[in-house]
């Protein structure tokens, strides 16, 4: 019998040995599961003082859609399982902090914006301080104390790197 | 679709600062929501015959070059796989609300459960069916053509995806829209 060079003609695997490459998909897919619950919805706590300004949303100047102590800017598609469950709670948020405003971008038509703030996912938050800098970004559904810890560096005057 | 982004997040903007006293998470106008953990079972099965498919792939001529027509189609992997794709392709077409999966889950599963906490938007579920549905189509094609571990490889990746969806509830399928996005892929209509 000639000798088979396996990556030439791979000869089928045993089960017990499937099962465990199968086995092994589980503790990566797992593994995976785990770190992505692990990060969503996360605070990263941005100090290099990035502006946002409404007409990079999409938004006119005359709409006035920032808030006066700070803003919630919501990124979402037509796609997406957890934007309607973030708009809720942002929502809330904003309502129950005066001068927090909550800004929806709806990013489905509008693939410029989703460049320029290099979305990886929807729900994606970035909460705005009064000058419209960028204080955190929240990628996925954000956890509420992640968003009340945002907001609170978000209203606070000394950023660290800067102070508005 | 036709107002321009600015009225729309402006429109929705002011509904979501109101207070709207109808539930926010249901689905739109036009379209009935859905219990969300009907997807979730469904991707359960999904998960599991997707397993079973990585198996009889490995163990099977799919990993094979050369082989001839007969024993590729006749290969059980592949023909669990054309079941499976089949059944993505129903789920995408047909909305997921008329999924097989769904009605099993509707029949059996959801008189056993306490009444949803909410209802959930079927768009983006429906979509997770069209990336299932490609990604499968492609393990078909691969197999069909005899490229040795296509099917195994496309299984194994759409295992994943749904075992993701089925344990943690993370819907991979609805996370990739935004980079099909931003890639031009999808979404631009606006000219």
């Amino acid at each position: 019998m000639p000798v088979r060079e396996w990556w030439i003609y791979p000869k089928f695997m045993d089960a017990l040995t499937a099962s465990l490459a199968l086995g092994g998909l589980v503790v990566l897919a797992a593994a995976s599961g785990f770190l992505i619950r692990a990060r969503e919805g996360r605070a990263k706590i941005l100090t290099n003082a990035v502006r946002v300004t409404p007409e990079q949303l999409g938004l006119r100047r005359g709409d006035l859609p920032f808030g006066s102590t700070a803003t919630f800017v919501q990124f979402s598609t037509e796609y997406c399982a957890k934007c309607p469950a973030t708009r809720v709670l942002l929502a809330e948020t904003a309502r129950a902090h005066p001068g927090v405003r909550h800004v929806d971008i709806d990013v489905t038509q509008r693939p410029d914006i989703a460049q320029r703030f290099t979305l990886k996912q929807t729900p994606t938050t970035l909460v705005l301080d009064e000058a419209g800098m960028i204080a955190a970004r929240i990628g996925g559904a954000p956890r509420p104390d992640a968003l009340a810890r945002a907001l609170d560096i978000a209203r606070r005057r000394d950023h660290g790197s800067y102070t508005i | 679709m036709a107002a321009t982004p600015s009225k729309k997040t402006a429109a929705s903007t002011t509904k979501t600062s109101s207070g709207s006293p109808a539930n926010p998470l249901a689905a739109k106008p036009g379209s009935t929501g859905i219990d969300p953990r009907g997807p979730r079972f469904g991707a359960v099965i999904t998960f599991v015959l997707l397993g079973i498919d990585v198996i009889l792939g490995l163990t099977g001529p799919s990993v094979e070059a050369g082989t001839s027509w007969a024993v590729r189609v006749t290969d059980p992997a592949f023909i669990l796989l054309l079941v499976i794709t089949l059944i993505f392709a129903w789920g995408t077409f047909a909305g997921i609300q008329r999924h097989p999966y769904g009605v099993l889950f509707r029949t059996l599963i959801r008189p056993r459960l306490s009444a949803p906490t909410e209802l959930e938007d079927p768009v983006p579920p429906t979509f997770a069916q069209l990336i299932g549905f490609v990604v499968t189509s492609v393990g078909v094609v691969l197999a069909l053509l005899g490229v040795p571990y296509g099917l195994v490889v496309a299984a194994a990746f759409a295992f994943v995806a749904a075992f993701l969806n089925g344990v943690f509830g993370y819907c991979l399928g609805c996370q990739i829209y935004v980079l099909l996005v931003r890639a031009g892929i999808l979404g631009r209509t606006r000219a």
